[in-house]
């Protein structure tokens, strides 16, 4: 497990967003899926951006998940992922509603068909 | 007969002797009893004379004394008073050379009042200190209650409110935190060891103007500081940059450097502001070294704490700081260093710096955590990668195939303007399997932002991480496949 930090933070978490709480985008849910879409080089970007997407580095995370990644609240999450959206760094996706969530043997039959497909 | 005549002669004669003796003697006596007298009248005057002469010299003397005391009450012992505050004030000498029996008195004087106003001093300190403790310690409980809100409700205009309530919280607690230290309190904090990034970051944090502060972090991953100098740090930090930012103009940015040196590491703060001329500086330095014992009473109303902060925190915790050189953007150039026995490691993989942090300008090595190694085995990477090379290096080394990329090529955002940097080749996979996202090989830092842990190892089979990843995949093949199935041309959803 991580070791949790004990003690209360040294960075306030205003400081990641220089103060901005308001998303750029209101689309961002807790359960929303990033998605980096940029390579490993990133430009001048802030640094809680920065850390935002090397969080996506390894695959797609929920904004809860990358808030708790970070260390940060939800709120500064959203700020952080709202902009990096609107720089095509970053694609969200809104969370499947559980009544719309694709029956099992449906998305097996689907996966037989496209191995079929292929060969 | 004839004897008779002979003897009334003798007799005669004797008594003529005796009498001619006697008239001689009297005459001398009475001629040695004048001298006397005159000697006697003479030497009266003499000593009327001299009485007349001494009696005016004493009152010459008297008198020179009391001017010298009326001196020494009207000027010498107000400029004296005055001189134990203000060392400039010139004390007039003495009027004349019996003056010289009143300097005890200003010596007396002088231990006298420098007492008394350290006592003074020493009383309101004391009392500033016990109020300062207390508002110290309201505003970390109203900071507990303020993260715990900020984590609770993520509703953009509460958050909004609550970021503006911890700032000004953090302002606050500078100013109570920085008195108090200056009142000769502790830090009123223990802190764990941190990233030294952290703890400048945190002292910028404190700081209405924090948005012009560029923090460059040239140090090498995980440089971090003891515990007891984290919070000292922070607080030399951040007033080290409100002078910059008060100092220097709003649409000017003040730059950090953290840079390591011989002894350990600079924080260099430069402001392109207006500068100190030199014997302001001298003076800031002088407070700033804090040999010198900090006097209340000496700092000016509105007391101007900051740099008697530093002095204090620099004394009590063996670091230095330097203002004596300008900087080359025409402002002041503060550099503070932190000696090498109040560094330490942390591990970046365990214990990543804050997000906020910049990140560091070094790749260094950093020690990969075995679990990665692992990992790699999963993504059918070759497992034994040379451990310094980072993504591109490991995924160079794998089959080439452009074939196997439906996910980045269809899942681009429509905007267009970024360019993608060229995804690294997927290895092919094995017969019968479908088309699978893998998981980008990552460089150790990133590593250690994902996987924190070599005592995950234990973990089960299925990280959050792998599930994540597998049903990523699945959903972007199936997005994929949608596309596919559309008409050219038709943006992504």
């Amino acid at each position: 497990m991580r070791s949790h930090r004990s003690g209360r933070p040294l960075v306030p978490a205003y400081l990641s967003t220089s103060g901005v709480a308001r998303p750029s985008r209101n689309s961002l849910e807790r359960l929303s899926v990033l998605t980096s879409t940029a390579g490993p080089v990133f430009g001048d970007l802030p640094a809680a951006q920065h850390a935002l997407l090397q969080s996506l580095e390894g695959g797609s995370l929920t904004v809860v998940e990358a808030a708790a990644l970070l260390r940060l609240p939800v709120s500064a999450v959203r700020v952080l992922a709202a902009a990096l959206i609107d720089q095509g760094l970053v694609t969200a996706r809104p969370p499947v509603p559980p009544a719309a969530q694709p029956d099992h043997d449906l998305l097996k039959r689907v996966a037989d068909g496209l191995r079929a497909l292929k060969l | 007969m004839i004897e008779i005549p002979e003897l009334a002669f003798g007799g005669l004669a004797a008594g003529t002797v005796s009498a001619l003796a006697l008239g001689s003697g009297l005459w001398r006596s009475r001629r040695e009893r004048a001298r006397l007298r005159q000697e006697m009248t003479g030497l009266r005057h003499q000593a009327e004379r001299s009485a007349r002469a001494g009696a005016e010299e004493a009152e010459r003397i008297r008198q020179a004394f009391t001017a010298e005391l009326e001196h020494l009450a009207a000027r010498r012992m107000p400029a004296e008073a005055s001189r134990t505050a203000h060392p400039h004030v010139p004390v007039p000498g003495p009027v004349g050379p019996e003056g010289a029996a009143t300097e005890p008195v200003l010596e007396a004087l002088r231990t006298a009042v420098l007492q008394e106003r350290k006592r003074v001093d020493a009383a309101a300190r004391a009392g500033m200190r016990g109020t300062t403790r207390e508002i110290q310690a309201s505003l970390y409980r109203l900071q507990d209650i303020l993260h715990g809100l900020q984590q609770r409700y993520d509703e953009p205009e509460l958050a909004q409110d609550l970021y503006s309530l911890d700032h000004e919280n953090e302002q606050s607690l500078r100013r109570a935190q920085v008195a108090a230290v200056v009142c000769g309190a502790w830090v009123g904090l223990a802190r764990e060891e941190s990233h030294l990034v952290d703890a400048v970051t945190g002292g910028q944090a404190r700081l209405s103007g924090y948005r012009r502060v560029k923090l460059h972090n040239h140090l090498d991953p995980g440089t971090a500081l003891v515990s007891h100098a984290v919070e000292p740090v922070a607080i030399i930090a951040a007033e080290l940059l409100d002078n910059a930012l008060r100092h220097s103009s709003p649409d000017t940015s003040v730059v950090v450097n953290l840079e390591h040196v011989h002894n350990g590491v600079a924080v260099t703060v430069d402001d392109a502001g207006v500068g100190m001329a030199p014997d302001e500086r001298a003076a800031a330095q002088r407070v700033v070294a804090g040999t010198d014992p900090i006097m209340f009473s000496d700092l000016g109303d509105p007391p101007r704490m900051g740099l008697a902060a530093i002095g204090q925190l620099t004394r009590q915790f063996d670091l230095s700081v330097d203002l004596s050189t300008p900087s080359p953007y025409g402002g002041v150039r503060a550099v503070l260093l932190v000696d090498k026995h109040l560094l330490s490691h942390v591990d970046p993989a365990l214990r990543p710096a804050a997000a906020s942090t910049s990140p560091s300008t070094r790749t260094g090595e950093v020690p990969r955590p075995e679990p990665l190694a692992e990992h790699a085995g999963h993504t059918h990477a070759p497992a034994p990668q040379p451990v310094a090379g980072g993504s591109r290096e490991a995924d160079t080394h794998q089959p080439v195939s452009g074939t196997t990329e439906p996910v980045s090529g269809t899942t681009e955002p429509v905007s267009g303007t970024t360019e993608p940097a060229p995804g690294p080749a997927r290895p092919e996979p094995a017969a019968g399997e479908l088309p699978r996202r893998r998981r980008r090989q990552v460089s150790p830092d990133q590593a250690a932002m994902i996987r924190p842990s070599a005592a995950e190892a234990a973990a089960p089979a299925r990280s959050p991480e792998e599930t994540a990843a597998a049903l990523g995949a699945l959903q972007s093949a199936t997005a994929a496949a949608r596309d596919a199935a559309r008409p050219e041309g038709t943006p992504p959803r």
